[in-house]
């Protein structure tokens, strides 16, 4: 037979200590209606809301006001705690993600618990999707309150869950904001691990030849944001490698990393030899596909880290290359390893991929005279493929169309869908200002070349970027603007023409005329999409917004955390940044993670699995039905001397889902905060006749 | 009233006129736009006494700029003197009226 | 801290968002941050915005709380009204005077609760917060949601009739007050001394301020505010409900007349938001934007574009050349409409608003030698990868003050002018033991790379 004799079962470490409830406190109900401006007081009657809940039994004052979040809205609670005696607090106004720890702040200020505060949402849950209906929307908000009010009673005071948390974080992704990122937390003394997937460090950064607003060579500036982290001692880099497993939380998460490896020692000197001897021929992405490359490679010469690399899915272990190993120098029987580290909190900094327009788009695919900006790019640049001359083909180029918003701003029904159904809708930010910065240099370089730009807005928004617009007009430039439908077209030359390709536009600054444009080159300027972060999606649990780009949590109060605590956002993983602006968000988020470990702890919510060991009969049905790693199990104790079963919940892996509390056979668990009890009072408040409604609605 | 008020009253008021006679020019100036003010809002109320009235209406009565009115009626409603009564027959002006605490 | 004298890590200067932003990250690490406003509350431009782009969350829900939170911050020493005079620099950083600028009325007693203002018998118009569009007493509250909630007196209007001090409960009121001189020290500086809009009377192209129906934009986020001057959207020139509602755009910005090449990158949108505030609060209202490019180039800001084009806004590709008004004071805009053949049309509207653009807030080179550069916006000489670092070692800048940009901008650089401030610190302090013999060492150590 079960043992039910309920002796205390000993806490493990880190559990939560039920807090004793103060039985004896009679609950006195502060209870504030926030007008929200005019978002909540337009529709629902804030005054007669508040009027309404103060004749509940155990509210001691009700009161509305314009914006309970400001200082003075703050204030009457405070005042409210210390004057009146309240204990408990209901606040009803917009959703609790926004200001929940608003008001526990103020709450704790005050000397309260701040888990004895109820945050009810009037906005979201009710005047902004009720706004035709005022009058039941007030009697909404009585009811809702109501329920808050009834939950109230029943509050007890709760401890955060407080852990050590790892002085450590990781870094995903080498580019200029994860190399700025890293920087900056191990500045203040954060050990930082930096993992980037390519075998090298800089990202899109290093395929560009000089980068606005400045002008400076973007190799220079990458050089120098490496150096700085090289000379750091606080971080460690790991190339080839990705993350493929992470398990725990904010203060402690155990991730699993994967390292390919690089087939090549560091000391290898016949690389000149190896690379000629391998027949593999790619497309080499380091020139967006414009050249090829070898299965042994590295990007460009002055490359971090130096060596070169192989290609392990394109390597056919010819062995070719091993002529020139010379004792071991390459090594094909390499095999990935992997690792385990251990981190308080992340930086997901995994950057950006420029859309590839689907064949056929301006007759990118179609025609080989059509290419992209970032193709461009490497032409223009020194060590590109043509060396930095401006020609196509072995032809020179003479006129060149530069077209803008190719997959950005694009229109449902107009343009093609991603493979995910979605239009590209937003405007890729970077690309106005590149597109007129190499069309400015391009004047000077060659100034015989005719530039056509086609736009539909130019959008040289930031510090020094008009310039670029400004001087492109002193250039003499052509701009031909079209609008959004009415995009322009690539087009087939008629034949014997001298240039083999046009683009046609109906341009609107020339009377909606169509004109065809002779050109030798179209460029694309294509949009910025988020780097493939599938995999980190689902391994970190973490959201992509609409646009695909990783979401944060709010753009103005939180705006590179993740809704996971602990995991927070740098540079245009999060959306279309240039370089200043992914540098400025790397800052941002280590400041964040600084906050977050520079104590040596974190606070969890205490909203976790609680058991009650004198109704705990250890069936382990909880245990079997818990979705999480570790948070729940079974221990042996010994209670009169007999040896009993009971579940233990360790509290920082609990999530407070509450799927144990339903699979419980003899309601021995509860989630802290959210106990059945106080969902049956709100449930009961909220059907209840009220009387307090009489004569409101 | 206590000796002691009595006393620390009479220190005030010596106070505050050392400080108008201090700054005697510039007070002179304040207390003409308070009169400004006063003879301003007098004839606004006057012409609120017959009923709610919109801004056109209060400049044609009082022959004040009618910006000048909006302004007026604004500090009015700020401070609780006027209310606002709802839109007049053309939805196009707000219409003003005395308060309570101001008819009495 | 003693009566004139703080010692602090960063002094903060300017308390706008920026500059609060700035003081809560590096709190929240731990260090000590004064906060220098020059204003009586802190909250800066953003405390009088309606709502916010592209979220429409009302201003006042993201404001009023950073604004407590940094009043309540056990790490931030807070100084209202306040200006620094001056700054000179020692072994272990900077030593600023600062200025408290008298309010006549006790911070420690003000409670905020006006009775004073309401027996003052004197209405001026409020400048600071409604461009003149309602009025506060002489003795008054700065606005609803002030930090703190303190009253000062406008000693310049004042009758000393002592009307206020019969009527204030906690006996605050103090006609002596002086003048007081504090010295901050501090290892770090960070300047968020954001920006003032283009003077609406700038360009006598667009009657130069006296036309009365032509307004600017941060006039018109007052009208939408639920704490504005009128409570709703009325035309100031009488009072009219407005039925049609134009916006120029680039009315300061992108504009060689008046000296400003730039973008201020900000107008757009706000432009866009208000469009879509005044068509949820005139449901009958025509609302038209003249634009020359529409630039919503943030997350989000291009889908708020096209959601406010399928709302029935009207946007119209022309630069508009003049305006003008007729005999009722509606505004008249002459405007070449690119897109109807580069026609010239005169439209009348019952008001319009100028989407005006930034200008640099402050020239901080006379105070703390931080030098500006083109137009007057702080010098940041490696923009790219130090956005916020200036010339002036330990000195950075954060927000409008180093440029034109929106809030969410303005965060982000307000988290890295913390992250290199509390960098910088970190370095100084590792420095300070000063163990000669420790440095090359460090010095030698190097990141470690697993390739």
């Amino acid at each position: 037979m079960p043992d039910t004799t309920g002796e205390p079962v000993p806490a493990e470490k880190g559990q939560v200590q039920p807090q004793s409830a103060s039985p004896d406190e009679e609950p006195r109900i502060g209870v504030y209606v926030c007008h929200c401006g005019d978002n909540i007081g337009d529709v629902v009657d804030c005054e007669q809301t508040a009027e309404a809940l103060g004749k509940l039994g155990n509210v001691v004052v009700s009161r509305s006001y314009i914006f309970m979040c400001s200082d003075p809205g703050q204030k009457l609670i405070t005042d409210d705690i210390k004057e009146k005696g309240v204990n408990r607090v209901v606040v009803g106004a917009c959703s609790m993600f926004l200001h929940e720890q608003t008001f526990r702040q103020a709450v704790s200020r005050a000397g309260l618990n701040p888990y004895l505060y109820y945050h009810i949402g009037l906005r979201e849950q009710d005047s902004w999707v009720h706004h035709e209906c005022p009058e039941e929307a007030t009697e909404k908000a009585i009811r809702l309150m109501s329920a808050g009010v009834a939950k109230a009673r029943l509050m007890r005071p709760l401890e955060p869950v407080r852990l050590e948390a790892a002085k450590h974080a990781l870094v995903i992704g080498g580019g200029v904001a994860g190399l700025r990122a890293a920087l900056d937390m191990a500045r203040r003394g954060l050990k930082v691990t930096l993992v980037e997937k390519t075998h090298f460090l800089g990202g899109r950064t290093a395929q560009w030849e000089h980068v606005f607003p400045t002008d400076e060579d973007a190799r220079t500036l990458l050089r120098g944001l490496i150096e700085k982290v090289l000379a750091e001692p606080n971080i460690t880099i790991h190339t080839g490698a990705e993350v493929v497993a992470a398990k725990g939380y904010v203060g402690d998460f155990q991730i699993r990393i994967r390292q390919q490896p690089r087939g090549v020692s560091d000391d290898f000197e016949a690389v000149e030899q190896a690379i000629a001897a391998c027949p593999v021929e790619v497309p080499d992405e380091f020139d967006y596909g414009l050249t090829t490359r070898k299965a042994i490679y590295r990007p460009y010469e002055e490359c971090t880290p130096a060596g070169v690399v192989i290609d392990w899915e394109h390597c056919t272990r010819c062995e070719k290359c091993l002529e020139f190993s010379n004792n071991g120098g390459i090594r094909l029987d390499d095999a990935p390893h992997e690792f385990e580290i251990n981190v308080g909190a992340m930086v997901v900094a995994t950057g950006f991929r420029p859309y590839e327009p689907p064949q056929g788009e301006l007759g990118y695919g179609e025609f080989p005279e059509v290419i992209t900006l970032p193709q461009l790019e490497r032409i223009l640049a020194s060590d590109g493929p043509t060396g930095g001359r401006l020609e196509w083909n072995g032809h020179p180029i003479r006129n060149l169309a530069m077209i803008h918003c190719v997959g950005s701003r694009q229109i449902e029904g107009v343009h093609k869908p991603q493979p995910d159904g979605n239009v590209n809708d937003y405007c890729s930010r970077v690309c106005c200002t590149a597109t007129l910065s190499a069309a400015n240099q391009i004047r000077e370089y060659f100034p015989d070349v005719n530039i056509f730009d086609v736009y539909e807005d130019i959008r040289t928004y930031g510090r020094g970027h008009e310039d670029y617009y400004l001087q492109a007009s002193e250039n003499r430039i052509t701009f031909l603007r079209y609008v959004a439908e009415e995009t322009p077209e690539g087009v087939k030359a008629q034949k014997g023409d001298q240039q083999p390709r046009l683009g046609r536009v109906k341009d609107h600054l020339t009377w909606g005329e169509e004109i065809e444009l002779p050109v030798d080159l179209v460029v694309l300027a294509v949009g910025v999409m988020p780097s493939p972060v599938d995999d980190l999606v689902v391994v970190f649990k973490i959201s992509p917004g609409h646009d695909r780009f990783l979401l944060e949590v709010h753009p103005k109060l939180r705006p590179v955390e993740t809704a996971v605590t602990g995991i927070v956002l740098a540079g245009a993983a999060q959306g279309p940044m240039n370089i200043q602006e992914s540098c400025a968000a790397a800052g941002a988020a280590a400041s964040k993670v600084e906050g977050l470990l520079s104590q040596g702890r974190v606070e969890l919510e205490p909203y976790v699995a609680q058991v009650d060991p004198e109704r705990c009969q250890g069936t382990g049905e909880c245990v079997r039905v818990c979705p999480q790693e570790d948070a729940i199990h079974l221990e042996t104790f010994s209670v009169s001397g007999r040896e009993v079963q009971r579940a233990v919940v360790t509290p920082a892996n609990c999530n407070g889902c509450g799927v144990c509390v339903s699979a419980c056979p003899n309601r021995a668990i509860d989630v802290q905060g959210w106990r059945l009890d106080d969902y049956e009072a709100m449930v009961d408040a909220l059907t209840a006749e009220i009387p307090a409604l009489e004569g409101v609605v | 009233m206590t000796a002691k008020e009595r006393d620390e009253a009479k220190k005030q008021t010596e106070m505050l006129a050392a400080l108008r006679k201090q700054h005697s020019d510039q007070v002179k100036q304040a207390q003409a736009l308070l009169k400004e003010q006063q003879n301003v809002r007098k004839t606004l109320r006057g012409a609120m006494k017959a009923g709610p009235r919109t801004v056109p209406q209060l400049a044609e009565a009082t022959g004040l700029p009618s910006a000048e009115v909006l302004w007026q009626v604004t500090a009015m409603k700020k401070y609780g003197l006027v209310i606002e009564e709802g839109l007049n027959e053309d939805y196009e002006y707000y219409l003003y009226a005395l308060s309570e605490e101001v008819k009495r | 801290m003693s009566d004139n004298r703080l010692d602090v890590d960063t002094l903060v200067v300017g308390g706008g968002i920026a500059g609060m932003q700035a003081s809560l990250d590096l709190a929240d690490q731990g260090y000590q941050v004064a906060l220098v406003e020059r204003d009586p509350s802190i909250g800066g431009k953003m405390i009088g915005l309606s709502k916010v782009f592209p979220t429409l969350d009302c201003c006042s829900c993201i404001t009023t709380p950073k604004m407590a939170a940094v009043a309540h911050h056990d790490n931030i020493p807070l100084l209202t009204y306040s200006e620094v005079e001056s700054v000179a620099s020692n072994k272990n950083g900077f030593v600023a005077q600062v200025l408290r600028k008298p309010r006549y009325v006790q911070e420690e007693d003000c409670t905020g609760c006006r009775s004073c203002e309401l027996v003052c018998p004197i209405d001026l118009p409020d400048d600071e917060n409604e461009f003149g569009r309602t009025s506060h007493r002489v003795i008054y509250v700065p606005f609803t949601t002030a930090v703190p909630q303190t009253a000062l007196i406008d000693l310049d209007h004042c009758i000393y009739c002592g009307k206020c001090i019969k009527a204030c409960p906690p006996d605050a009121i103090d006609f002596t007050q002086q003048p007081e001189h504090l010295e901050i020290e501090a290892k770090t500086i960070v300047l968020a001394t954001g920006y003032e809009v283009t003077p609406y009377d700038a360009k006598k192209e667009y009657g130069a301020g006296k036309l009365g129906n032509v307004i600017d934009a941060l006039m018109m986020e007052r009208l939408l505010a639920p704490t504005g001057p009128y409570g709703r959207v009325l035309r100031p020139s009488d009072g009219k409900q407005p039925d049609s509602i134009a916006y120029v755009q680039c009315a300061g910005s992108r504009d060689l007349t008046l000296g400003v090449s730039y973008c201020s990158r900000v107008c757009c949108m706000y432009a866009i938001k208000q469009a879509m505030l005044l068509s949820g609060a005139l449901p009958m209202a025509d609302i038209t934007i003249y634009y020359m490019d529409i630039r919503t180039f943030g997350k989000g800001y291009e889908q708020f574009y096209q959601n406010a084009k399928t709302m029935g806004i009207e946007f119209v590709k022309g630069k508009v050349a003049r305006i003008t008004e007729d005999e009722n004071q509606n505004p008249v805009v002459r405007v070449e409409l690119i897109d109807e053949n580069s026609r010239v049309a005169e439209r009348t509207h019952d008001l319009v608003v100028l989407s005006v653009g930034m200008l640099p807030g402050w020239n901080p080179q006379a105070t703390f030698g931080v030098p500006v550069a083109e137009a007057g916006f702080i010098q940041i000489p490696d923009c790219n990868v130090s956005p916020t670092v200036t010339t002036q070692p330990g000195i950075y800048a954060t927000g409008t003050a180093a440029g034109p940009m929106d809030i969410v901008d303005t965060i982000m650089t307000a988290g890295a002018a913390a992250a290199e401030a509390a960098a910088y610190m970190q370095n100084h302090k590792e420095q300070e033991p000063a163990v000669p013999e420790a440095a090359p060492a460090m010095r030698d150590k190097r990141s470690t790379v697993h390739a």
